[in-house]
């Protein structure tokens, strides 16, 4: 294989470099690959490894359920015993709870959300925050140890199951998919990383899902038009931070790898894919791909993140060109249906993040962004109210958001004395806070075509509710004196002291 | 097992083709089985619910002679 060519978009940093990020990542422990990760998070009793021998369906289906089911503390599962697979082995779940993703954002089991939070949009916003970019040679490369280049069989390298019981087929539904500007196949920043599933349809064939507005689906459009090949990169597996991010909205000319890398305040390691793409070094498997131009397959029904199947449609196809893998490769899946699920602690910070980012840039006055219910769909806004009604001109500038035009249904707003994270207090604000004149129904409005509500797909309604306080010049109502609740360090000492008693008891 | 005669549970075409085989040892445990005619994908040893065509739920039946129902998602330039 060809040196790969000098090229540095982004400052190159070696190894070992201090993260130049500002703020946060303190000694964060480097976390190159899945691997790593795996491995840190079997240490904090994260990870473990299923015992019994399972069959693909319906057990792991079931496992991954179960162990989502502690939003909290659920661990991720590595299977290697899968009747039909010998020899094989699946991960599932690795960001299926909030204890995992604060591990990987280099905190403690246990850091509320809210710090988590608060932990990214740090780094997010991190003045001088550089990427730290490292090319490897292909024959150093991991991802190297094993490649095929002809009789392709998909089947027999990657154990896939049925994600959901009425699934068309066989998904991988946590690829990170490679792809550059057929017109402009040089420039590394219009590289773009996304998350789209794969439907299999042979053991050298998958259907690829995308709407036109996504980078994918424009370049597919293009391709097309002008009869230029498209080679894809599909990596499985990955470096943690890559599934985190690579779903982040980011500017069309930004790179995913540069970003994630610069949110870990760690480098990542690339080298280049036989199909001249970049790929991470360490990633356990790497599938080469090509668009059989013009063709489009039956695809669907597929089970998404609003807990509704998506219908059948045909959507283009991929021929597979070459197999890279690691030895003994891990597959990574995810569960993905009714929520709560693996998908909504996966994006639900990194869905959050670019909307405060934003309206923070306007509005000082925006404390917290809590987006975490499916991809957005609904939302809580905490805010220093200003005057009667401010909140419903931030809460109409969040819904012209990248993300708010299709996502944001429903939308609460609440002033700076509630966590947005905490929905005991926000359900608070909504019981003493709102009157019929603070709701607000944006009928027939562009929506995410899956959401199972909408009449017409792709319509819906924007849902704004101001649950924050009343100030002049709204009528301020009869005199009303809300309770000062005791908060703040001393209150979190007695619950910690409380804490220690309640232990000693049980002891 | 696969016996070369299968019906597609999702559109009950006969267009079909078994794909993998998972062995053990030399021995069959479970065919995936693959309908060219709808692109339903399947795995013989799955729960009736999802591959035995008189336990699936009909809402997710698909009729490939009606092909129109079913939107392109990127239409191709001509
Ligand atoms: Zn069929």
């Amino acid at each position: 294989m060809e040196e790969i060519p000098a090229r540095s978009p982004v400052e190159k940093v070696t190894n070992g470099a201090q993260p130049s990020i500002a703020a946060p990542v303190k000694s964060q422990r480097r976390i190159g690959s899945l691997r790593d990760f795996l491995a840190l998070l079997a240490e904090n009793r994260q990870c473990i490894t299923w015992p019994d021998p399972v069959m693909p369906e319906p057990d792991i289906r079931y496992a991954a359920v179960a162990a989502g089911n502690d939003v909290q503390g659920g661990p991720a599962i590595i299977f290697d015993k899968i009747r039909g697979y010998p020899g094989r082995r699946l991960a599932i779940g690795v960001h299926g709870s909030w204890s995992n993703i604060a591990l990987l954002l280099g905190r403690p089991k246990g850091t509320t959300i809210k710090e988590m939070f608060f932990e990214m949009t740090r780094r997010w916003g991190a003045k001088g925050a550089k990427p730290q970019l490292d090319w490897i040679k292909p024959e150093d490369a991991p991802v190297y140890e094993h490649r095929l280049e002809q009789d392709i069989n998909l089947y027999d390298l990657i154990p896939l199951t049925r994600i959901n019981e009425f699934d068309g087929g066989f998904y991988i539904g946590k690829a990170a998919v490679v792809s550059r500007d057929p017109r402009d196949p040089e420039d590394f920043n219009k590289q773009n990383v996304g998350i789209y599933r794969l439907q299999l349809h042979a053991p050298d064939r998958f259907s690829l899902l995308s709407i036109p507005a996504h980078d994918i689906g424009r370049q597919i459009l293009i391709a097309e038009k002008e009869r230029r090949p498209f080679r894809i990169a599909v990596m499985l597996g990955n470096h943690p931070a890559i599934a985190m991010f690579a779903a982040t909205p980011l500017a069309y000319d930004e790179s995913e790898y540069s970003y994630a890398s610069a949110m870990m305040g760690q480098p990542m390691t690339l080298t280049q894919s036989g199909n001249g793409l970049d790929i991470l070094a360490e990633t356990e498997i790497v599938i080469e791909a090509e668009l059989m131009l013009g063709e489009r397959i039956l695809e669907g029904p597929f089970g998404e993140f609003p807990g509704s199947y998506s219908g059948v449609r045909r959507a283009p196809v991929f021929k597979v060109t070459a197999v890279s893998h690691r030895r003994d490769p891990i597959f990574e899946s995810i569960y993905i249906g009714k929520g709560w699920t693996e998908h909504d602690t996966l994006i639900g910070l990194s869905t959050s993040v670019p909307i405060y980012s934003v309206l923070k840039d306007q509005f000082p006055e925006v404390q917290a962004v809590n987006a975490l219910y499916h991809h957005g769909m609904t939302g809580i806004i905490s805010l220093k109210n200003r005057y009667g009604g401010f909140a419903k001109s931030v809460a109409l500038r969040a819904l012209g958001t990248p993300h708010g035009l299709m996502y944001l249904k429903n939308l609460i707003m609440v002033d700076d004395d509630v966590d947005p994270f905490d929905l005991n207090q926000v359900m608070w604000a909504l019981s003493v806070r709102t009157r019929a004149s603070d709701i607000i129904v944006l009928p027939n409005m562009p929506m995410i075509p899956i959401d199972p509500a909408a009449e017409v797909s792709g319509k819906g309604h924007h849902l704004i509710i101001d649950a924050t306080s009343f100030l002049p010049p709204d009528n301020v109502g009869p005199d009303v004196k809300l309770v000062n609740r005791p908060a703040g360090e001393h209150i979190e000492r007695l619950m910690r002291r409380i804490r220690e008693m309640q232990e000693e008891g049980a002891r | 097992m696969s016996t070369g005669m299968e019906v597609c549970p999702r559109c009950r075409g006969t267009e079909v083709e078994m794909q993998y085989q998972g062995k053990e040892d030399g021995r069959v445990i479970w065919s995936i089985l693959h309908c060219r005619r709808c692109s339903f994908s399947w795995r013989d040893s799955e729960p009736p619910e999802s591959i035995v065509p008189e336990k699936r739920d009909p809402f997710f039946n698909v009729n490939p002679d009606d092909i129109n129902r079913y939107p392109i998602v990127l239409a191709p330039t001509p």
